[in-house]
């Protein structure tokens, strides 16, 4: 019962707040009047009457409070008032909060931007009907875990229909380009099976999906646009059900449009712009052994519905018993390492995927943390400083009575207030950052936008910076001997030099953190250099290229004549030494597995290499030397016995001598398709140039594509007149040839290669704008703390100054104050960062299989590197100290000496 | 004035509940008989009986009701609640036996 009353009084009280207000003060008039009367009666003139009645009742504004307490509604009556009066001392101190504001908001902005590309990758769902009933099938890899799907395995895992109601395959997720008006685009498509959406549970927005008829091979191609592409890229027609679009070159009807809020196979935050049926895949890849049962074909993923009742742990010893069968019944295509169920909801991309995304986006997390970790420390900073500069006004405030616990409160209020505005700030910052980057014209279309998970994200940082980075300087400026304050002193710590502070600790603190992420630029440049320093063997200065795809011609079906006619009128250009077709761009290696005759027996060992597609002219193209035998000319045509060169790695790896010309070797895939060793080129470097810096001297060969039925998308050629006018040259001769042949990519072979250290260039600028940003904050920090301390010291350096000292030894003692934070704090960031390379280093010797090159190549110690950064730090911290230094200096001793 | 003593903290509200027992009043009627019962040797700063009765109304020891006062304008007239009564008799014995305690040491050191 007593629980209930207490409640509904304080309900009441919360409700009717307004007229309790009204009632107290009514109940206090009321006390002071009869008081007045009572004195007035007893003789006293009615003024003064009224003044003995006030001071006898005493603070009526403090009673009330106190009242309020009483009744219990004080919290949110404070936090009223606590928030207004917060709002005013901000607005009154606009710089600072102003400074603060920005600081905080680029702070949480650059975590916001960030967290919302993990948010897209990592964290937003697709659209799927019961979840919870959908398995992810995949057969294991050779050394365990996860892998991919063959065909002819999917079917025979969609033959348990007592297990799965319904299943599906989904091939690899291709680029492909289509047609829109003139202009060709490029996107993304996903082959799937006409059981796709059943077994998700979902529907087409517009038309239909495929039919069971179009699973079949070379069934006539159908498309069914994805929704986001609908919306986007075709105006949310449903007009456009009915159209022939040419995808890739392959005219193609369009039969729907994908279901809304479904983006594609693998939750990656990347929209399918188009489905297709599995069906189609021999028309656009040109070639069917895809659906056949081979160790390296495994480009399917596998979904299914499970039947009502069946568990998942039933699912899988049911793929267990096939995975055993087919182990058995195909000892050559099928390895025996198993089929392993996942409940679809446990994966986002793919099981082996999903650990290295999420490492990469928690590292990536934890690098711009460290931002704001220094946002942070230095918002503390400066309410630590602007508290000390406050101490007078608190020292009042308590003396009239206001507790600690309530300066407290009011300090926290404020800071949390400036930490939400900061967070709003920076959600406007990751909103434009994020626009900026959906504008750019990616060849995917990720979806990054800001949406609720963002924007908590950030309010929650923001509120936890508000609270943890307010508290410390909330409680230490309100820890104050009150009398040596209000006595007027403007010092009223001891004079005695004290080093470990906090502001110190705080400033020492983020020029460290800057220090560290500058590091990590030094080591991302390193990696460039290093692999812009590599020797490539092959023409670089003089080579464009040019792709294109001759499906798009008006008539193509006359290829042949289309190819001739490409190549002629490029090598007819001015100044064209060498020109050649082919497939990919030039050293852009595919690695395969191949078989050496004669070597371990009959079968042959299995070893990798890697392939790149050539024709007659390749090798005087790309300017790379035939050490032995020919290069490939006319003679390799189609029917002609297969030639290849091979590179001279190869040729001592696994012929055993540098001139092999004449021995044998096949791809493990065709088990006749024997190719004769014809030449023996210079090793070179593979286009991947950042690639290069971890991988060098790659086994490779070099095929004509004649005579496997590739078709050429790339021109390649040489010229004496300069590769940029070649490019511009080629582009206007690929017109003039047909004008519907779309211009895929024209580069040199310079910015091709550049192009490839994209992600090192990209960690490079990642870490040196964190790093910069990061320096810039420190040196507001720093500028904040020794403007206080020669504010603070004023009286101090005044008395100096009068007594004659130089102005030059004040410059040096507050330059020495500088100078030792700063250097503290460029010790113990590039200390930090020596670690770091220290544990790359023995980290990535021990784990140097495929997965793990992704944690970059092997860093060195880079001294020159670690000299600039700390010049930069030294320079921001002069910069910072120049100011109060100049101030300082010039200060007017007797003016110190009245100073406050 | 001088002579006069503070009230004790903690001790306002037993002796507003007491001041009530007999009778609704209202605040300053409380001050005023406070005062007189104790031949003027306790001051009670009138204000600070505001927060005290709020307080005992919210622990609900004590009800407040708008009622005319004897000169005929609105006052907020505060009774002893059912609870405040069994209260009141807790507080009272436990100062009794405080006071006895606390002149026991006066009178034998």
């Amino acid at each position: 019962m007593r629980m209930f009353s207490l409640l509904r009084a304080r309900l009441v009280s919360l409700i009717f707040r307004n007229r309790q207000e009204a009632d107290l003060d009514e109940e206090l008039r009321y006390h002071v009047d009869r008081e007045t009367e009572r004195l007035v009666a007893a003789g006293v003139d009615s003024h003064t009457a009224r003044q003995q009645a006030r001071r006898s009742f005493g603070s009526v504004e403090g009673f009330k409070e106190q009242a309020r307490e009483a009744r219990g509604t004080g919290f949110l009556d404070h936090l009223g008032r606590d928030t207004r009066h917060a709002a005013r001392r901000l607005m009154r101190d606009w710089r600072f909060t102003t400074a603060a504001v920005l600081i905080l908001g680029l702070g949480i902005g650059v975590n916001a931007a960030l967290f919302s590309l993990v948010n897209a990758v990592l964290l937003r769902e697709n659209s799927v009907a019961d979840r919870e009933r959908i398995v992810d099938i995949y057969q294991n890899a050779p050394g365990g875990g996860a892998g991919g799907n063959t065909y002819p395995t999917y079917l025979d895992m969609a033959a348990y229909t007592d297990v799965f109601a319904s299943s599906t395959a989904a091939f690899m997720p291709r680029g492909v380009t289509y047609r829109e008006g003139s202009a060709v685009r490029q996107g993304m498509a996903e082959h799937v099976s006409a059981a796709y959406l059943q077994v998700l549970g979902l529907r087409p927005a517009v038309g239909r999906w495929f039919s069971e008829a179009e699973d079949a091979r070379n069934a006539p191609p159908v498309a069914v646009v994805g929704y986001r592409a609908w919306t986007t890229r075709f105006a949310s027609d449903p007009g456009i059900v009915g159209r022939i679009l040419r995808i890739d070159g392959v005219p193609v009807t369009i039969v729907g449009v994908g279901p809304a809020g479904h983006a594609a196979t693998l939750n990656l935050g990347v929209h399918a712009d188009f489905w297709l049926p599995i069906g189609a895949l021999p028309v656009f890849l040109g070639s069917d052994r895809v659906f056949d049962r081979r160790l390296n074909e495994p480009a399917f993923f596998v979904k299914a519905r499970l039947q009502p009742g069946v568990s998942v742990a039933r699912a899988q010893a049911a793929m267990s018993t096939l995975g055993a069968r087919l182990a058995r019944e195909f000892p050559k295509e099928d390895l025996g390492a198993g089929i392993s169920v996942y409940p679809s909801s446990d994966v986002r991309i793919h099981p082996q995927m999903d650990v290295i995304v999420t490492a990469i986006a928690t590292a990536l997390l934890a690098i711009v943390g460290l931002v704001l970790a220094i946002a942070c420390s230095n918002l503390a900073t400066l309410l630590l400083v602007r508290g000390a500069g406050r101490l007078k006004e608190v020292s009042v405030r308590l003396a009239v009575g206001a507790t600690r616990a309530q300066l407290v409160r009011h300090l926290l209020t404020e800071s949390v207030m400036l930490a939400l505005a900061g967070g709003a700030a920076g959600c406007v910052l990751a909103s434009w950052t994020m626009r900026w980057v959906s504008s750019l014209d990616l060849p995917v279309a990720v979806e990054v936008g800001v949406d609720w998970r963002v924007v908590a994200f950030a309010f929650a940082l923001s509120f936890v910076t508000g609270v943890v980075f307010g508290l410390a300087p909330a409680l230490q400026s309100t820890r104050i001997e009150l009398w040596q304050t209000l006595r007027g002193d403007g010092d009223v710590r001891p004079t005695g030099r004290r080093w470990l502070t906090l502001k110190n600790a705080l400033v020492v603190f983020q020029v460290a953190v800057s220090v560290f992420l500058l590091t990590g630029t030094g080591m991302s440049l390193q990696m460039v250099a290093a692999a812009r320093a590599v020797q490539v063997g092959f023409a670089v200065d003089d080579v464009a290229m040019l792709e294109t795809d001759l499906r798009y011609a008006a008539n193509a079906a006359d290829t042949p004549r289309l190819r001739a006619e490409v190549l002629s009128r490029v090598a007819a250009i001015p100044g064209v030494q060498a020109a050649v077709l082919t497939r990919g761009f030039p050293m852009e290696g595919n690695g395969m597995g191949i078989v050496i005759e004669g070597v371990a027996g009959t079968g042959g060992q299995i070893a990798g290499a890697s392939n790149v597609w050539a024709g007659p002219g390749f090798f005087e193209t790309m300017r790379i030397p035939i050490l032995y035998g020919r290069a490939l000319d006319e003679r390799d045509r189609a029917g002609a016995p297969r030639a290849a060169v091979i590179s001279e790695a190869m040729a001592r790896r696994h012929f055993g001598d540098v001139n092999a010309v004449g021995r044998r070797f096949r791809s493990e895939l065709g088990q006749d398709d024997w190719m004769q060793v014809v030449g023996v080129a210079r090793n070179t470097a593979t286009a991947d140039l950042d690639d290069e810096v971890l991988n060098p001297q790659r086994d490779v060969f070099y095929r004509p594509i004649d005579q496997w039925g590739v078709a050429p998308n790339v021109v390649v050629a040489r010229t004496t007149l300069g590769s940029a006018t070649l490019v511009r040259a080629m582009q206007n001769e690929l017109r003039r040839v047909d004008e519907a042949l779309p211009v895929l990519t024209a580069k040199t072979m310079r910015q091709f290669l550049d192009d490839s250290l994209v992600v090192p260039r990209g960690g490079a600028m990642f870490f040196a704008a964190l790093g910069a940003l990061g320096l810039c904050l420190a040196g507001i920090g720093l500028y904040a703390v020794i403007a206080f301390a020669v504010s603070r010291r004023a009286r101090e350096i005044g008395i100096r100054m009068a007594l004659g000292a130089d102005s030059r030894h004040v410059v040096r003692a507050v330059a020495g104050e500088v100078a030792v934070l700063v250097g503290v704090g460029t010790a113990v960031g590039l200390s930090a960062s020596l670690v770091g390379i220290l544990v790359l280093r023995v980290t990535g010797a021990t784990t140097s299989n495929g997965v793990a090159s992704l944690s970059l190549y092997q860093p060195a110690i880079d001294p020159v590197a670690m000299v600039i950064i700390a010049a930069f730090a030294a320079a921001v911290g002069l910069v910072a100290a120049y100011v109060p230094a100049r101030r300082a200096a010039r200060m007017d001793p007797l003016g110190a000496l009245r100073h406050d | 004035m001088s002579d006069q003593t503070d009230v004790l903290q903690g001790t306002l509200d037993l002796l507003i509940m007491r001041t009530i027992a007999l009778e609704p009043m209202h605040g300053w009627a409380i001050a005023q008989r406070i005062q007189q019962i104790s031949d003027d040797q306790l001051r009670v700063q009138q204000g600070s009986l505001y927060p005290a009765l709020h307080r005992l109304e919210h622990q609900g020891w004590i009800a407040a009701e708008w009622g005319a006062s004897d000169n005929n304008r609105r006052a907020r007239f505060y009774s002893l609640t059912r609870a405040g009564r069994k209260q009141l008799a807790t507080e009272v014995s436990k100062w009794e036996r405080l006071s006895a305690g606390v002149n026991l040491v006066l009178q034998r050191t």
